[in-house]
């Protein structure tokens, strides 16, 4: 299969990631790649492009939301799509998510169906 | 002029009779030329007559060639309005057919859609319930087994505080939380129904229920809304067997805000949980015990025979 789109998933857990890589590869044409906390995600980052990059918010050592401030900082990826996984669904952590670049955030438990749907309106993937 | 005066041509002799014949003579002529000009007016006339009745007839049979083709114009036309008219029908009819066949095709799509959505959500679900089980067998230490417990009721139910009773003796002990202080959670003596009416107020309704669970082995799991469920106790109660042996219960006290209500896929974990987690519980400690040694073939050999021997 020749993938057509990239896709980084940093998530520190990996029953998360497993779940995640399941849900991703129900989209056609993905190739997904995973790193294990933020400071992975930037490695990964700065080897090759993505076009959508997935990341928890809760990790040791970097938080996913200074990973989306460095994505962003980044010249390859600055306009690269953020999709924000996280524990709170309250309204204020989406705000800050937003603001800080992100663009999308998924509260767990996470449903396969919705990460799909999220993933391909922001690739714009017609279904 | 000559003949004028003799009043004619013929020249009256002198008897009265010669007069009398050119009297009559000029009077014939007079008859005649006056019959003669009557006849040639009324030829005139007649001949006026017919040209005018040529006139009209050429317009009249001019009229009634240009009303024959009118006719004949309109005659085609109505042709033409009824094969439309029949056209028209026939389309109607196809339209329909093809309207018939849009809304089969859109009930069909409409029902693929919806299956294929059923479809994906089975995906998901074996998914949650293949990711779970693979964590949870990935490994025989203790720690890493209660770390992808807590994992799974955490990323996969979204429960914001849990913990796991193990059946020590005659009671209920807490051996691992999460969201909740360990050293808050008390040893619930197992009573078996004998416990008097004065002792329950020691122990709140989540003690009574944690029990309750243990000794029925029936889970008890909030439906509905869960914004709605009693506060003082938990949303769900898991019993965790070996074989028919309840030997502990998982106990989630409370969810995540946005998690409204179980779903499916938690029913089926919480029964994956309730089957696995004992056993990678009792496997962890096992392995623990025997300070992280495998088994080698000689206990596998042993086992067997002892097996073969209980055949016999």
């Amino acid at each position: 299969m020749s993938a057509e789109y990239t896709c980084l998933v940093v998530e520190d857990s990996p029953m998360m990631r497993q779940l995640l890589v399941f849900a991703l590869s129900r989209v056609k044409n993905l190739r997904v790649t995973e790193a294990d906390d933020g400071v992975d995600g930037l490695r990964k980052l700065a080897a090759g492009r993505f076009d959508i990059i997935l990341t928890d918010i809760n990790m040791p050592i970097m938080d996913g939301l200074k990973l989306v401030k460095r994505v962003r900082s980044d010249p390859m990826h600055k306009d690269t799509p953020v999709i924000i996984i996280t524990t709170e669904g309250a309204a204020e952590d989406r705000k800050r998510a937003i603001e800080l670049g992100a663009n999308a955030y998924i509260t767990k438990p996470i449903q396969a169906p919705q990460v799909i749907a999220k993933v391909k309106e922001l690739l714009k993937i017609v279904p | 002029m000559a003949d004028r005066k003799t009043g004619g041509g013929q020249q009256p002799d002198a008897k009265g009779e010669a007069s009398g014949d050119i009297k009559t003579d000029a009077s014939a002529k007079i008859e005649r030329d006056s019959f003669v000009h009557t006849f040639f007016k009324k030829g005139a006339e007649f001949t006026d007559e017919l040209l005018r009745e040529n006139d009209r007839l050429r317009k009249r049979l001019f009229d009634l060639e240009s009303e024959n083709a009118a006719l004949r114009t309109h005659l085609a036309s109505d042709e033409a309005i009824r094969e439309l008219l029949r056209k028209i029908e026939y389309l109607e009819r196809e339209k329909e057919q093809l309207l018939s066949h849009v809304r089969e095709a859109e009930r069909n799509s409409s029902h693929l859609f919806t299956r294929y959505s059923e479809v994906e959500e089975e995906l998901s679900n074996l998914a949650h319930l293949y990711v779970a089980s693979y964590q949870l067998h990935s490994t025989l230490h203790l720690r890493e087994v209660l770390r992808h417990l807590k994992e799974l009721l955490t990323q996969l139910v979204g429960s914001r505080a849990h913990a796991f009773y193990l059946k020590d003796g005659s009671d209920l002990v807490p051996i691992s939380s999460d969201g909740i202080e360990l050293s808050r959670l008390p040893r619930l003596a197992i009573h078996a129904g004998s416990r008097k009416e004065e002792d329950r107020g020691s122990r709140d309704r989540t003690g009574d229920l944690i029990e309750r669970v243990f000794m029925t082995g029936v889970a008890h799991i909030e439906e509905g809304e869960l914004s709605t469920a009693p506060r003082d106790q938990p949303a769900a109660c898991v019993p965790m067997r070996i074989d028919d042996a309840v030997v502990g219960v998982i106990v989630i006290y409370s969810l995540l805000d946005q998690k409204e209500q179980f779903l499916p896929v938690d029913y089926a974990l919480f029964k994956m949980l309730g089957a696995h987690a004992a056993t990678a519980l009792m496997g962890a400690l096992l392995f623990a015990n025997s300070n992280g040694k495998f088994p080698g073939l000689e206990a596998i050999d042993a086992i067997t025979r002892n097996v073969g021997d209980d055949l016999k």
